[in-house]
């Protein structure tokens, strides 16, 4: 079967520190406006506090797709979801379609005057020629064609954010459970908040 | 009369003119849509695998292990 490459954010693990975040924006240079990827808390401040790293899920029947009226969106082999800036128009359906809030704009406007959609390419650049400077222009580093995994699952510190290939990153993750439990039965949840909270 | 001669003149002059511009314009924008068209990989090439599990990869799925 062939490989298809996914994002994991692992709750237990995720700070909040958006690392992933800031490394994205520097791998890609992104501009100012644009978060390829957010970090998302539930509960701040309160007890059973939960943080996970969002992007485009490259999902598998992608809505954004589906909803592009000149069909600029494209999957590849190995799952990712990436789309072509010479299509798009800028119409923002996508981002109505979107479950996960994964494209943005360069610009606030109106129909069409939003400037080019921009979402995480799952660094793995456009449809231009692979590593060429049109590429790193609009689509930002090609690191999957360089051998590597995404910037934001490479940089981790906490180890929460997976990515690669699914089987692999699912196993790892099941690993972990059986080793060290999770929610409010994990290692070390009981030194850190008792026995009276629970999630 | 004269007026008339006149005003055919000069429709026959902007029929004239506006069609050499058309022409003209897309002579000077045909190499550029040829050149976009060619900076974008063919449908095979931009759909194919990128993703290969080399050292570097093979690294990360150790060191997220524990």
């Amino acid at each position: 079967m062939a490989t298809r490459v996914k994002f994991l954010c692992d709750a237990d693990r995720c700070i909040e520190c958006n690392a992933c975040v800031t490394a994205c924006k520097n791998e890609h240079e992104v501009p100012w406006g644009i978060n390829r990827r957010r970090v998302v808390t539930l509960n701040d401040g309160k007890p059973g506090e939960r943080s996970i790293s969002m992007a485009c899920m490259h999902c598998t029947d992608a809505p954004c797709a589906a909803v592009c009226p000149v069909d600029c969106f494209y999957t590849t082999a190995d799952a990712v979801v990436l789309h072509s800036k010479e299509r798009c128009i800028g119409c923002g359906y996508c981002f109505y379609a979107c479950p996960f809030g994964a494209p943005q704009y360069p610009r606030v406007g109106n129909f069409g005057s939003r400037g080019k959609m921009d979402k995480c390419t799952y660094c793995a650049g456009g449809p231009e020629a692979d590593a060429s400077q049109a590429e790193y222009a609009n689509y930002g580093a090609n690191r999957l064609a360089e051998g590597k995994l995404p910037i934001c699952a490479e940089m981790c510190s906490t180890k929460a954010l997976l990515a690669g290939d699914g089987q692999i990153i699912a196993e790892i993750y099941r690993e972990r459970v059986l080793k060290r439990g999770y929610g409010s039965g994990a290692w070390g949840w009981k030194t850190a908040y008792k026995e009276t909270i629970a999630v | 009369m004269g007026t008339k001669v006149k005003g055919e003149n000069r429709r026959t002059f902007l029929k004239t003119f506006g069609g050499a511009a058309t022409i003209a314009a897309a002579a000077a924008t045909a190499p550029l849509a040829v050149r976009e068209a060619a900076a974008e990989e063919n449908d095979s090439d931009k759909k194919k695998a990128r993703y290969r599990e080399t050292d570097h990869v093979k690294a990360f799925y150790r060191t997220n292990r524990y």
